[in-house]
């Protein structure tokens, strides 16, 4: 039930020119929830404009007019990708997989493993956003920081003690303080070891700075 | 050499007449001379001239006549007085008739000579030559047909020919009947079983005897046995349908990954779709219209799997070429079907200009689409390293001419050097560096058997444009 309501806020896009296969395909992932969009070709998956949920792609590794593996290096977004291949070869699994795919099913494939694969491609999609709506909110809070703050927020994250870091920067021990107590705030952020994470993720670094 | 001709069946005959012609004169002689009958004795002369003329050439038989003339005078002389009276009428009368009997004689001794001349020339020609009347009794036999067909004359006259024979027509026997008094001439192939049981293909002309009022009285039939030339131009047949086999066979091979796709892609379709109405009926969330879409999609999978298995068979099977009314399109769409994945393999389309309304081709099928595999197959080898415009082959069909059928496939390859484009259809000329040099051969010789022609030529524009011209099935009012 769970299952089913999670399922119903993530997409399978499926891109394949055999309508037999994209018919068997949206009927295969319905039966278990999965919202589906079905295209004929790449370029039509393009030109379509897709709802913000986690989703993945099922897709022919021989396109038509252009090889799915192509197609997958020009994917400006990272969204899991799971192969499909009539007559699977070895060179094209490895640049499926070094690329990204989440799966390479050989045609036909048995249906729990292509839902199983969907399964853990949209998971890993989950995830993924889960992860950049984290750094987002994080990039967010960090803009609200003054350039004073910024540097401080650095030398912090890098270690160093409030009096080397006043010693550092000319200023008083105490405005390092007060600084300090403001980033915290600022950031959400519960310890200094949290805020250092945050430094980390955020890529600030003392060197960066100034 | 003719010991079996009537006229000399007995060797000591000629002689034996001589001897009883010359003592059938002297009695005639005797009994003119010396009995006193006052009848034309001498005319009985006219016996030893038929008589001769029967045996002997035509100037001893003038020998004969005079010397019975002779005779006749020398008679009369013996035993009349030179003076007109009845006996010297009865002498004329007896010397015209003789004069007139070696006339009559000699002219129908030259009209025999003549037909036995043209009998010995007919025994002289290795063609096999026999007549026979409407009833298909043989009444001449030459020696040319003794030795095909090892019956000797005397075994053959009177059979009737298409028993003695076991004749094979290539066309119903009426028909061949009907042109026969049609025209007065008929010509065809015909097997016949030969005395020691062999057959024998033959090349036949008929033609048909008249008597004077023009009624048919019988056929003079002449035949060349060709079975050899038959033998070797079936062998080379057989050749050439093996190596297109072979061609198939390794093409085929070549396409595994095109043919693996088109059957996996139904077999992908029926297993999800299967899969997806268990999972459904499970659930219980299954409508009915909807299961009836999806087992009747399954369906439709299935058998298109089934057809792609039977395009693969048919197309590896060693068949004799089936002749048949063929639509064009029909040939280059199933072709293009099995080269979709080789298509997308070599980043490569399709674009296909096809007239709708053509007249359907006689061919077959299996065939015609091996030369549409190979020389789509070839365009795409010439583009294999075409990086800076699209990999595009053109297929046209159209009509050019009232009885055929115009088809062209455009590359946009690197294009053949002027001086190779004849020679590209040569068995073993490849300008692949790992070319058999087959495709475009095979690809000639099935063209050439459908009565069509096939060249190469180059594009203004860059690539090679292969024309192929196939003949229209004759329809009902053509």
């Amino acid at each position: 039930m769970t299952m089913a309501t999670e399922h119903q806020k993530s997409l399978v896009l499926v891109i394949d020119d055999d309508p037999s296969v994209r018919n068997g395909l949206t009927l295969l992932f319905r039966s278990v929830g999965f919202e589906t969009r079905a295209f004929g070709s790449a370029q039509e998956f393009l030109q379509s404009t897709l709802p913000d949920v986690p989703s993945c792609l099922v897709l022919d590794v021989r396109l038509p007019g252009q090889s799915g593996l192509d197609f997958q290096a020009e994917l400006v977004t990272r969204i899991p990708i799971i192969f499909m291949t009539g007559h699977g070869d070895i060179p094209m699994t490895v640049r499926a997989m070094k690329g990204g795919a989440v799966d390479f099913l050989a045609k036909p494939f048995r249906d729990q493993d292509m839902l199983d694969a969907v399964a853990t491609a949209i998971e890993r999609d989950r995830k993924r956003r889960a992860s950049e709506k984290i750094l987002s909110d994080l990039r967010a809070l960090f803009e609200t920081l003054s350039p004073r703050e910024c540097e401080v927020m650095a030398l912090v994250s890098s270690g160093l003690m409030n009096k080397q870091i006043a010693a550092e920067l000319n200023l008083a021990e105490i405005t390092v303080k007060i600084h300090r107590g403001r980033i915290m705030k600022k950031m959400h952020a519960r310890s200094v070891a949290d805020l250092v994470k945050m430094a980390e993720a955020l890529g600030v670094r003392r060197t960066n700075q100034k | 050499m003719n010991s079996k001709s009537p006229s000399s069946a007995l060797p000591g005959v000629p002689g034996l007449v001589a001897v009883f012609t010359g003592l059938f004169a002297i009695a005639v002689f005797i009994i003119d001379t010396v009995t006193p009958l006052d009848i034309a004795v001498a005319v009985l002369y006219v016996v030893v001239v038929l008589l001769a003329a029967q045996y002997f050439s035509r100037r001893n038989v003038l020998i004969v006549a005079l010397g019975c003339m002779a005779l006749t005078l020398l008679s009369y002389a013996l035993t009349h007085e030179p003076e007109i009276d009845e006996a010297a009428g009865r002498c004329l009368v007896s010397i015209a008739a003789i004069g007139a009997t070696t006339f009559l004689a000699l002219k129908n001794q030259s009209a025999n000579v003549v037909l036995s001349e043209q009998a010995r020339l007919l025994d002289l020609t290795h063609d096999t030559v026999f007549v026979r009347d409407m009833n298909d009794v043989i009444t001449y036999w030459n020696s040319g047909a003794e030795q095909l067909y090892g019956w000797s004359r005397y075994d053959a006259i009177g059979r009737v020919t298409r028993q003695l024979l076991k004749t094979v027509f290539p066309t119903p026997l009426q028909e061949i009947t009907a042109e026969l008094l049609r025209t007065g001439r008929w010509e065809g192939e015909l097997v016949h079983t030969k005395r020691d049981g062999n057959t024998v293909t033959v090349s036949s002309r008929w033609s048909l005897r008249q008597d004077e009022r023009g009624q048919p009285i019988g056929t003079l039939e002449t035949n060349n046995d060709i079975t050899e030339g038959k033998r070797s131009q079936d062998a080379l047949d057989r050749a050439q349908t093996e190596l297109a086999h072979i061609n198939r066979v390794v093409t085929l091979g070549e396409l595994t990954a095109s043919i693996a796709h088109e059957v996996n892609q139904p077999l992908t379709g029926i297993v999800t779709s299967s899969g997806a109405c268990l999972r459904l009926l499970d659930h219980g969330s299954l409508d009915l219209t909807e299961l009836r879409e999806a087992l009747q999609s399954i369906i439709n999978d299935a058998m298109r799997a089934s057809e792609v298995v039977q395009r693969i068979r048919a197309l590896s099977k060693k068949t004799d070429p089936q002749k048949a009314a063929l639509d064009v399109s029909d040939i280059i769409s199933d072709a293009i079907r099995l080269l979709q994945r080789e298509l997308s393999d070599h980043h490569a389309s399709v674009h296909l200009e096809l007239t709708p309304t053509l007249p359907q081709v006689i061919g077959d099928r299996i065939q015609l689409q091996q030369v549409m595999i190979n020389l789509v197959m070839n365009g795409l080898e010439a583009m294999a390293d075409v990086i800076e415009r699209p990999r595009r082959i053109v297929i046209r069909s159209s009509q050019t001419e009232p009885d055929r059928v115009l088809v062209e496939i455009q590359d946009a390859g690197r294009g053949v050097e002027p001086q190779n484009l004849d020679r590209l259809f040569n068995a073993f000329f490849s300008t692949k560096p790992n070319g058999m040099g087959m495709g475009l051969s095979i690809c000639r010789s099935i063209v050439q058997a459908h009565g069509g022609k096939i060249w190469a030529s180059s594009n203004p524009d860059g690539g090679t444009t292969f024309r192929l011209t196939l003949l229209c099935a004759v329809d009902a009012h053509g």
